[in-house]
């Protein structure tokens, strides 16, 4: 009790409410469940049967079994293939490459298959800059595919077509653009596939009247627009993230949303603490949100977006101030600025800004600063100018420049589109995958479309265009189809079918190719793949030189996933100092701005379906299934509204009232929104979740997602479901002890340098009054380099798919019963205002005097000899004793058949079941479960070794999580061999275990996460 | 008093514990015999095949059809086209083989009758077993006698753990020959 008044604030908290010292907060800490965890059994509520019917039945059934008790012997049928097909191995699975799209991305992948139906898709481990890393979201695609909500068959205003008179209705159509003297509209996502590309062109050259418009909100043209300005190219050089000294991000989420698994990766090869050739970088973050990027960051400067401007410019002056030699047009225009004011209006850290300027330059030529996408070009051209000052040429690498197949269409050239419809210019409009009635609702599309006589959606799934369209028509999903793509020049990725089409849907290219070919020409699935060959033979094998005949070139393409056919030699292209005559000021205003951002779980709605992404509690504030209004605590205040509450948002007269979210290291007068969500027709899945922001994007200003914002309280309130306090550690008497307790810890760069012993928390040598088990053979265990982790999420989603996690919903997880073995803690410290954030993943840490196994009555849980913590699910009779004396808290129970009880058992259904991976059982109701470090791939490992007549070693076994986890974070292998990476990370200085005191010696060991800070911490 | 305790005894006491003693020993009886556990199925199959006679008459390896034994998880049953390897010459007449080939030419694939399971939270794997030299026989029985198969053993855990705890005791020469060593006992090597 002392030491609660001694220290009434903690070090670390996870929740405003807690920093408070909330009675209720700290009271519901206490307590291993949530409460009313076992709430909601309302026997009349979960089933019409009654006990005395439901006995009734039983005796019945029972009757009924005992009369047809002959067959009780049968054991069902087993039935073969009638040919054997050659690769497939009943058991074995299969890997292809392929590739995942998205609105923005081409994620170059590896699908594994079981019985020729895809299970699980990771990333290429080949592919030079993913090297098998992958998002959450390109992993989420697999639910795509069986999603049982998939457009099943063409469709004409609700009622079921033929293909047949679907081609004939189109060819005419289109044909008769010209007759009627009116146009045709094609719009796209942004188009990465050059193939794709010459099969619209096909369509294009037959019907001249048709536009090909292509647009994503994930777009970098912003900042390619003032690239080509500044270095008259289109083509944007890959980044050298790994060579920067000094990073500075303005509103950049380049870790996050705006990024790839390649920008992950080699940020992340900056922080290994097991390299001592590396230093570590340091990351500036100027930004308004709290993002991902924010969260890795060294310094944090609360910046509102609006402002961005005028700090870039500041900024030049004090570089310039510095000695650098800035651009004429810079210098003079930076002349009115100075950091000293600018930092007066905005108050940031003095002390961050001086190491900023001395940081830059000092590292000279290996400092970088980048500027976010929603940025203005202005912003971006200074910054360019920058950069040149900076002179990080070695920065850029321009062997593989990013490529675009397709121009993407600028907010004007759509808008203009748009009155087109509007005015009955347009005769037919072809949407292939895109929604724009939910993302152009600013400008109206939505009631232009109305005013379009033939309108035609090519999707998987239908969506709130589709609603509005004449035809919906069926195309493959990823996994069903052909595609090339090439998002950096010379590196094409190929996209092969590794399952036969589920549905009667249809390759949305050859039907371009179908129409575009004479009237007679029919459709077939080879007709895109024919068409694909012999591009590749005409442009990418001719340009490859390659010593292999076609037929092997594109056999090595097809199980490579990829070829790098071509090495552009270009050189850095001189900078032109006269792009800066196009700079134009921008004053930030004084009042509220709004900053609207694709969000991380559903991107910019394309991934509203998908329930296990929804169910990724958000990054940063541990929402989930919503979006909300984040503002800072004082903006919460003078707004008077609490979390939870309402407020309005107007944009100039466009209005959205949603929930406040108070989000430590908001900038304050910002508020931040995602998009993506308050989708009206994206299924049972994705309707009516959160609020869609779509509406007030201002498409005329020069940054869209910015906008000067008024913002009134509104009356109400909606419950955000956060998992923030959910399976938090401590109780209220020890909070102060959080650090000393050893759950997380930190350290500084520095210190760590001078002497890295000095990070190293205290060894506990605790006696045992039990004799230690041994282990003599392979001792599993796992390492978390916390330097590393981002906080993606990518490894909660390979977790989810390989271990068959079922979707609960928000009321579950309101309720603490979600069902993630792996979890993402986010601690804050410092203040609300400045938070700093430490991340930890945690999974059940396979203790060796596990608490969980010594309460079990039926000896469910207990130990294997290779160090396992085991969960036997047929023995678990669900007395939850284990989760009550888990201190980690990574047990979770099965308080329902979630896959019956979710969306009107919409996981249940036949075609979402083909999903699960066949190695993992289906846990029921009743049942315990948690992280099994992927027995199955330990178990398939050691079949392996044992078929190769050889000992198994650590190395062969990947867990999920480590597999696809982009940064490199997750070690996992044998303990017990000195040559291990886990061994040499468990032997590490920084290295600790949580909670180690407990003595519960867990197998997971954590590296202590070193800031690269001037100051101690 | 006493004789109304001694009625009680005889009248009641006695015929309920003698009922439920016997009631318990009938059930457990019938609820454990071997049939109980499948000993002794054997269902018509679709086509009569005989494993005594390709597999013991005429000494047909058994990873001649069943290839992934020793590949994966599973024991495959051969697809119709490892039987048309020979059938499609040999033997073509006789109703049994004219069958296959209907069933073959039909792109119709075989209703195989399964004769052993487990239960689904079990992960057996044949591959294991079999690369460290167990014979086939030893689980199954001898197939290469049996003309229409039948389950011969009761798959409960204790028979798996019985052979898991006394391996090299049991199979001393493939001790040395495959490296035999005891088999995992722990949950998750089978349960996961």
């Amino acid at each position: 009790m002392e030491l609660q008044q001694s220290q009434p604030q903690p070090r670390y908290w996870q929740s405003l409410d807690e920093l408070k010292g909330t009675p209720e907060v700290l009271e519901a800490k206490r307590h291993e469940f949530q409460k009313g965890v076992t709430d909601g059994f309302d026997v009349k509520q979960m089933s019409g049967i009654s006990r005395r019917r439901f006995l009734a039945a039983m005796g019945a059934s029972a009757a009924f079994a005992l009369a047809s008790c002959k067959s009780y012997l049968d054991q069902g049928e087993v039935v073969p293939y009638n040919e054997q097909p050659e690769e497939l191995i009943v058991g074995r699975p299969n890997y292809y490459a392929s590739v995942i799209r998205t609105s923005h991305s081409a994620t170059p992948v590896l699908v594994k298959t079981r019985e020729g139906r895809p299970v699980m898709i990771s990333g290429n481990p080949e592919h030079p800059f993913s090297r098998g890393g992958i998002s959450s979201h390109a992993q989420a695609r697999i639910m795509g595919l069986y999603d049982p909500e998939r457009l099943k068959e063409p469709m004409q205003q609700g009622a079921p077509t033929t293909w047949t008179e679907v081609d004939g209705v189109l060819r005419k159509a289109l044909s008769g653009l010209a007759g009627e003297g009116k146009q045709g509209l094609v719009l796209t996502h942004c188009l990465m596939s050059p193939s794709a590309k010459k099969s619209l062109d096909q369509l294009v050259k037959k019907y001249p009247q048709l536009t090909v418009h292509s647009y994503t909100h994930l777009n970098h043209s912003h900042r390619d627009a003032a690239w080509k300005k500044s270095y008259g190219q289109d083509a944007f050089p890959a980044l050298h993230w790994d060579k920067a000294d000094v990073i500075l991000a303005l509103e950049a989420d380049f870790l996050g949303v705006e990024g790839d698994a390649e920008a992950e990766r080699l940020f992340a090869t900056r922080r290994d603490i097991m390299n001592e050739a590396v230093k570590f970088n340091r990351l500036y973050v100027a930004e308004g949100n709290l993002s991902i990027t924010g969260m890795s960051a060294d310094y944090r400067l609360r910046l509102r977006p609006d402002a961005q401007y005028a700090f870039v410019m500041a900024l030049a002056q004090a570089l310039g101030e510095a000695g650098f030699s800035l651009p004429g047009a810079l210098s003079a225009k930076a002349a009115a600025f100075n950091l000293k004011q600018f930092n007066q209006t905005y108050g940031l850290a003095e002390s961050t800004l001086k190491h900023l300027v001395a940081d830059l330059v000092k590292a000279k030529g290996k400092a970088l600063i980048y500027a976010g996408d929603r940025l203005s070009e202005s912003v971006h051209l200074a910054v360019n100018a920058l950069n040149e000052a900076l002179g990080a040429d070695a920065l850029y690498d321009f062997t593989h420049p990013a490529l675009h197949q397709h121009p993407l269409s600028n907010p004007a050239e759509l808008q203009q589109a748009v009155a087109e419809m509007q005015t009955g210019k347009v005769g037919l409009v072809i949407h292939w995958g895109t929604n724009p009635s939910y993302h152009l609702a600013a400008m109206g599309y939505a009631e232009a479309l109305k005013k379009v006589p033939l309108s035609v959606m090519l999707s998987t799934h239908a969506n709130e265009t589709s609603a509005d369209c004449t035809y919906t028509l069926p195309v493959h999903h990823d996994l069903e189809a052909w595609g090339d793509y090439e998002t950096h020049s010379g590196l094409c990725a190929l996209q092969q079918p590794v399952v036969a089409p589920l549905h009667k849907s249809r390759q949305a290219e050859g039907l371009f190719l179908t129409w575009a070919a004479s009237a007679d020409a029919a459709y077939s699935e080879t007709l895109y793949l024919d068409f694909l060959r012999y591009n590749w033979q005409e442009s990418v094998y001719r340009q490859s030189g390659s010593l292999l005949d076609f037929q092997n070139y594109w056999r090595t393409a097809l199980h490579d996933g990829f070829v790098n056919y071509r090495k552009s030699g270009a050189s850095k292209p001189a900078y032109r100092a006269a792009a800066l005559n196009d700079l134009v000021e921008s004053k930030a205003g004084d009042g509220y701005v709004l900053s609207l951002h694709p969000a991380y779980a559903t991107l910019d709605g394309e991934f509203a379906d998908h329930g296990w992404l929804q169910e990724i509690p958000h990054p940063v504030s541990k929402v989930v299934w919503d979006n909300y209004a984040a503002v800072s605590v004082a903006t919460a205040r003078e707004l008077g509204v609490k979390t939870d509450e309402l407020i309005q948002l107007d944009v100039e007269g466009k209005t959205l009232t949603l929930p406040v979210l108070e989000q430590p290291g908001m900038a304050d007068k910002v508020i931040a929104v995602e998009l993506g969500y308050g989708r009206t027709q994206a299924g049972t899945i994705g309707s009516q979740v959160g609020f869609d922001a779509n509406p007030l994007i201002r498409f005329d200003s020069a940054t869209p997602m910015i906008a000067a914002v008024n913002a009134t309280k509104a009356s109400g309130k909606h419950r955000l479901v956060t998992t923030q306090l959910h399976h938090a550690f401590d109780v209220p008497r020890e909070q102060d002890l959080h650090f000393a307790r050893q759950i997380v810890n930190e350290g500084n760069y520095g210190d760590y340098l001078k002497d890295p012993h000095s990070i190293e928390m205290h060894v506990h040598k605790i006696p045992n009054i039990t004799k230690p088990i041994e282990y003599k053979g392979i001792k599993w265990s796992m390492a978390i380099d916390m330097n590393k982790c981002t906080g993606c999420s990518a490894c909660i989603m390979a977790c989810n798919v390989e271990n068959n996690i079922p979707v609960v919903g928000p009321e579950q997880v309101d309720k603490g019963r979600e069902m993630h073995w792996i979890r993402l803690d986010r601690y804050y410290s410092g203040t609300p205002e400045e938070p700093k954030v430490s991340l930890q993943i945690m999974l059940c840490q396979h203790c060796d005097n596990a608490p969980c196994e010594v309460v079990c009555p039926v000896n469910a849980s207990n130990h294997s000899d290779d160090g396992l913590n085991q969960m036997a699910y047929n023995r678990c009779v669900g007395t939850r004793y284990c989760s009550n004396n888990c201190h980690y808290k990574v047990r979770r129970f099965n308080f329902f058949n979630y896959r019956d009880e979710f969306a009107k058992a919409y996981y249940s259904q036949e075609l979402a079941q083909l999903q699960h991976n066949p190695e993992v059982t289906v846990r029921s109701r009743g049942v315990m479960e948690k992280c099994t470090f992927c027995v199955q791939r330990i178990m398939w490992a050691r079949q392996e070794a044992i078929r190769e007549k050889r000992d198994l070693k650590g190395t062969d076994v990947t867990v999920a999580c480590q597999e696809v986890c982009p940064s490199g974070a997750i070690i996992f292998g044998d303990a017990n061999d000195k040559d291990s990476a886990v061994y040499k990370y468990q032997d590490h200085a920084t290295s600790y275990k949580v909670l180690e005191a407990l003595n519960a010696a867990p197998s997971v060991t954590y590296v202590t996460k070193l800031r690269n800070t001037h100051e101690k911490v | 008093m006493r004789k109304s305790v001694l009625d009680y005894i005889l009248r009641i006491y006695l015929p309920v514990t003698l009922l439920v003693v016997v009631a318990t020993y009938t059930v457990t009886y019938f609820a454990s015999r071997n049939e109980r556990y499948h000993v002794g199925y054997a269902p018509e199959q679709p086509i009569n095949y005989s494993h005594e006679l390709h597999a013991g008459k005429m000494g047909i390896d058994c990873q001649y059809c069943h290839t992934a034994v020793s590949k994966g998880r599973h024991a495959n049953v051969p697809a119709a086209s490892t039987c048309m390897n020979c059938h499609s010459v040999a033997r073509t007449d006789r109703p049994e083989i004219i069958k296959l080939t209907e069933y073959y030419k039909n792109d119709q694939p075989i209703p195989w009758k399964r004769v052993h399971k487990l239960p689904e939270h079990v992960y057996f794997n044949h591959s294991v077993h079999v690369n460290k030299g167990l014979d086939c026989t030893e689980c199954h029985g001898k197939i290469q006698e049996m003309p229409v198969v039948a389950q011969v053993k009761p798959f409960m855990m204790s028979n798996c753990l019985d052979c898991h705890r006394n391996a090299p005791e049991r199979y001393p020469h493939l001790v040395n020959l495959t490296g035999l060593k005891k088999g995992p006992e722990n949950c998750s090597a089978c349960h996961r």
